[in-house]
């Protein structure tokens, strides 16, 4: 399935989540306005998703953006793990 | 810390985006200045920013036909149209170590000398978190910044007299197609230099210009020759290429 959600993120930009996903996350897009330092984060995130449970809870998918983003030393700048995870799940449904 | 100037230029797209990108990489390993460059774009062209969809944004067909320009940029941000007749264009590139290290900071350091010029020519401008400058709360500059190898870039412009109706011929608006509200939407949240000061594009240049150098050890000067070579490479193997501008 494939599945689509947009939201401005809360004082920051606009973030589009594109996700495939059947039991599992097959492939995410964080696509958006947004700044990350460095840009390269948002790959290692969107690699990051791929396997996960459809399921999984917004709380959880926050967790795991949040720890890859301290990995990669990333700076985000007009968006957030918990925006990204909130939209993901929206996308998903 | 000596700046490099680079006066008002006019390039292409994949060009201007190649040689904002060779500068980066010659400041990065120190065989150029810290370099301030002030440009256009011919033929008018659409940016998107590095996390952005270009089909998403932009309707590349329509810009294909009417010979706009378009190319992902390396810098985050939102999509652009750069017309050729309506903004001048402006890169900052720098090494981190030299500029504020917070990224709001370094914004606000760089949107200044923005403001500062604008105030030259009688327009209250201020700077708008996260990377916009303002004049009564309306969008007159917008800005992008990336951080990469010790260097920092930030370019943006500023809009001289953008046809508003021409960008949305070529940008796809958000659940909206091309009407007269969402049209009178964007008017009402983006402005121009021509809508509050009546001087020439050419007086707009010399006042950022000015803004951008006042106070700062400078020399005019123009990008060298390794430069040059290694910006049309970029610009050939990069921002001309399908895969870098459809990536996403």
């Amino acid at each position: 399935m494939e599945g689509i959600a947009k939201q401005k993120v809360p004082g920051g930009k606009l973030l589009i989540i594109k996700v495939s996903f059947g039991d599992s996350i097959e492939s995410v897009r964080i696509l958006g306005d947004f700044f990350v330092y460095p840009e390269s984060a948002v790959q290692e995130i969107e690699t990051s998703l791929k396997g996960v449970d459809s399921k999984a809870s917004e709380v959880s998918i926050a967790e795991l953006v949040g720890s890859v983003a301290v990995r990669c030393n990333a700076e985000m700048v007009g968006v957030t793990p918990e925006a990204i995870a909130q939209t993901l799940r929206k996308a998903i449904g | 810390m000596r700046w490099r100037i680079i006066a008002l230029e006019t390039h292409d797209a994949c060009f201007n985006m190649a040689a904002d990108h060779a500068i980066s990489e010659a400041v990065s390993s120190g065989s150029s200045d810290p370099t301030i460059r002030f440009y256009k774009w011919h033929p008018s062209a659409v940016s998107i920013g590095c996390f952005q969809s270009m089909n998403d944004e932009v309707d590349v067909q329509r810009c294909r036909e009417a010979g706009v320009d378009y190319v992902r940029r390396r810098t985050g941000g939102g999509a652009v149209f750069h017309d050729e007749g309506g903004e001048i264009t402006y890169s900052v590139i720098a090494p981190e170590s030299d500029m504020p290290k917070g990224i709001i900071e370094s914004y606000r350091l760089i949107c200044g000398w923005i403001v500062d010029s604008l105030a030259a020519i009688g327009i209250a401008a201020s700077f708008a978190p996260i990377n916009d400058i303002v004049v009564d709360g309306k969008k007159i500059s917008g800005n992008a910044q990336t951080r990469r190898d010790g260097v920092l870039v930030q370019h943006g412009t500023v809009l001289y007299n953008t046809d508003l109706k021409r960008m949305f011929s070529l940008l796809k608006v958000d659940n909206a197609k091309l009407s007269d509200k969402a049209i009178k939407s964007v008017e009402e949240r983006v402005t121009k230099v021509l809508d509050y000061a009546q001087i020439s594009q050419e007086e707009l240049y010399a006042a950022l210009l000015s803004g951008f150098t006042k106070g700062k050890d400078f020399h005019m000067g123009k990008l060298g020759d390794e430069e040059i070579a290694r910006a049309n490479a970029l610009s050939k193997e990069i921002y001309s290429s399908e895969a870098w501008n459809f990536s996403r």
